[in-house]
């Protein structure tokens, strides 16, 4: 297990610390999703953890051992794979993955045995004489992803692993990433995008300026803790109403209304029956990661 | 070996060999510079050598003293000697219409005045003339009435022998003429250790030249790597790896050191075996042991120095066109101001001294040293010295460069 405890850090001449007192418990062999919009502080979090960074304070345990402890005993424990296409353009798919497996120390039939595995995995073998440069994007998404497993690490943070990719490789590495738990590697995934983080992710944090706004499993986060109600209407919803209610526009002619307890549902309808508005549709209770993440920093993810 | 260094030089080597705008500038470029430059300034390194301004003697006396003095100037071959008719109008015309520059005039009684100019008659003697062409440079027109002026004095001191040895009886040779050569001409020699050798040739000036100026073109591979590695986050992926900067920098060194020296090997076979093709004199080793040690010092104190530059350049750059045209002007200037391209010693003194500053002139000083005056260890140990505290100079600014800039990530 990972343990990242009371984590701060603060660039220099930046005016706000791009961490705030950071606590995260993330179990092993899971994917672990970290959403938050652009900025929110998930690249420099996964920073700290790849040892680019060093926090101002807190502590970082992995198994119960500083993390520092553990990347001196074994370099490889850690891997990092960055948003940047981090490999040598001029470089074949198999010279890139020979030069960074021989980077970690690897060498002979282990250095081959894990090129072959990382090729593998990341189903590059018709491309594996071509040159990185010469790749699409969603190759060079895979290569950058394949480099990080090499040297097996026991943490692979993915930072951001899909952007810029076409639909069909953006499927093919979920797919691939949702299923490296299984082969012992404990994964750390940022992204912006909730469809990803609700597909793969069974423990998310949702950060905003350097700080956790919400942890624990996804069901756990997208359960709303208060009765929120979201309604689309056939007409307009009436002041009355609205104002006992606090409700938000959220779309056209669709509201979010906060109620008291679930059972006013019931009075609500009754008295929207009575003021002549049909109801379109509703949900009560279950948001998606949008709507959650709406409701803690009152901005959308995509800003 | 650590295979981690390993790792670092072959990539870094098979990143330089598809390198194709890096390569050119380090291979071919330096043998075509080589080539044309040993080619034009060949006659510019070699005193003595025939001016390329014509002659032409219009003798009006045609006696054998006059004849004599026409085979003397020959002789001394500095200027090209055209026959030309011997008719004074002709002559005139042949200058105006620019085919030759000088036309040297041997008034009648020439000879029978040689000796006497005030004449026994007490009239004057008729001087020789010279007409020119008013375009030819002043220092080319003092330079061939000196020679005609040495000439004379030495027909006059011949003519004087023979005429003074009938008088005194003293044994003449029989046939010997005015005509005979004397053993007075002048040979060049330049002073290099314990042997006398001939004036460093066009080819030994810009063999190690252009090699210099070649070695600190790596600053355009070395910085068209080195700027992807930090653009593209490479740099901070092996940092992540645990891959610590002076291992990096590690990786870069060799492999670009050992191109250096592969240059060195080339540029030398060019002057050796190609530029004898062209007609030019061949290149020379020095031929013991303990020279050849010397000269690969200066090569490799060379290398290390526009190794480490070229780092420091891949440092300072932001984009590697920056780097290209940082890189690419700082090596025209240095080469320039270093005597590259034009030799140190036809600077005038106030240059030589700013020339001084230049590395590439610290590693040609060496060559030389060796190459010219069979300098030993001690002898090229300044040379040396500049060229290594500039490299770890170089070094040591381009780490801090590269701390800083992590710093101001962090």
């Amino acid at each position: 297990m990972l343990l990242i405890e009371n984590i701060s850090y603060r660039y220099r001449d930046a005016a706000t610390p791009a961490l705030q007192n950071v606590t995260l418990e993330i179990p092993a062999g899971g994917v672990y999703g970290l959403l938050g919009p652009n900025g929110a502080g998930k690249t420099t979090l996964i920073s700290v953890l790849s040892g680019l960074l060093t926090a101002t304070d807190g502590r970082i345990s992995l198994n119960g051992q500083g993390l520092n402890e553990v990347r001196k005993e074994n370099p490889r424990a850690i891997a990092l794979v960055p948003q940047d296409y981090a490999f040598y353009p001029m470089l074949t798919v198999a010279e890139n993955l020979r030069f960074f497996g021989g980077v970690l120390g690897l060498s002979g039939a282990e250095l081959k045995s894990q090129s072959e595995s990382a090729i593998a995995f990341a189903r590059l073998e018709q491309v594996v004489g071509k040159r990185a440069e010469q790749l699409s994007g969603g190759l060079r998404r895979r290569l950058n992803l394949a480099i990080g497993l090499l040297g097996k690490p026991q943490l692979l943070l993915l930072d951001e692993p899909t952007v810029g990719v076409d639909p069909q490789s953006r499927h093919f590495l979920l797919d691939s990433i949702a299923a490296l738990p299984a082969a012992g590697t404990t994964v750390i995934y940022t992204s912006h995008y909730m469809e990803e983080i609700e597909a793969i992710c069974q423990k998310i944090a949702i950060v905003d300026q350097g700080q956790v706004l919400a942890e624990g499993t996804l069901s756990d986060i997208l359960h709303s803790p208060e009765p929120l109600l979201d309604i689309g209407l056939e007409q307009p919803l009436p002041d009355t109403i609205a104002q006992r209610y606090s409700a938000t526009l959220i779309g056209e002619q669709k509201y979010r209304l906060i109620l008291p307890s679930t059972v006013t549902l019931q009075n609500l309808l009754d008295e929207l029956a009575s003021a002549g508005c049909s109801v379109r549709n509703l949900s009560l209770g279950q948001h998606d990661l949008e709507q959650v993440f709406m409701r803690l920093t009152n901005r959308s993810l995509r800003d | 070996m650590s295979p981690r260094l390993l790792a670092l030089w072959l990539k870094e080597s098979i990143a330089l060999t598809r390198d194709k705008h890096g390569l050119l500038a380090l291979f071919i470029m330096p043998t075509i510079f080589i080539l044309v430059m040993t080619m034009a300034l060949r006659d510019a390194f070699t005193p003595g050598v025939t001016i390329d301004v014509s002659y032409s003697v219009v003798d009006l006396d045609q006696t054998p003293i006059s004849k004599a003095l026409v085979k003397r100037l020959d002789r001394a071959a500095a200027f090209k000697k055209v026959e030309g008719s011997n008719d004074l109008g002709a002559a005139r015309n042949q200058l105006l219409q620019g085919k030759q520059s000088l036309v040297l005039v041997l008034p009648k009684e020439f000879g029978s005045r040689l000796l006497t100019p005030g004449g026994t008659d007490g009239k004057p003697a008729e001087p020789m003339t010279l007409l020119l062409d008013p375009a030819l440079s002043p220092t080319l027109q003092l330079a061939f009435r000196n020679q005609v002026m040495a000439a004379l004095g030495a027909v006059r001191a011949d003519e004087l022998t023979v005429k003074a040895g009938k008088l005194f009886g003293l044994p003449v040779t029989p046939g010997a003429t005015l005509e005979k050569d004397w053993p007075d001409e002048i040979r060049s020699e330049a002073v290099r250790g314990n042997t006398n050798a001939k004036i460093p040739s066009s080819v030994q000036q810009n063999v190690p030249a252009w090699l210099i100026f070649a070695m600190f073109f790596v600053v355009i591979p070395v910085s068209s790597i080195f700027i992807i590695e930090r653009q593209q986050g490479t740099l901070q992926r092996l940092r992540a790896m645990g891959v610590p900067f002076h291992l990096v920098l590690a990786g870069k060194l060799l492999p670009f050191f050992i191109v250096n020296q592969v240059q060195a090997a080339m540029m030398v076979l060019v002057g050796m075996y190609l530029v004898p093709q062209f007609g030019s004199e061949a290149l020379e080793l020095p031929s013991s042991l303990p020279l050849l040690l010397n000269w690969w010092a200066v090569s490799s104190a060379v290398s290390l120095a526009a190794v480490s530059w070229a780092l420091l350049i891949a440092s300072i750059a932001k984009t590697s066109e920056q780097a290209t045209i940082v890189g690419g002007v700082g090596n025209i200037l240095m080469g320039a101001v270093g005597g590259i391209m034009v030799p140190k010693f036809i600077m005038p003194a106030s240059m030589q001294k700013i020339a001084a500053l230049s590395p590439m002139a610290w590693g040609l000083e060496g060559f030389h040293t060796v190459m010219l005056r069979q300098g030993s260890f001690a002898d090229i140990l300044p040379s040396l010295t500049q060229l290594l505290v500039f490299a770890v100079a170089a070094l040591l600014a381009a780490i801090w460069l590269n701390h800083r800039a992590l710093a101001a990530q962090s």
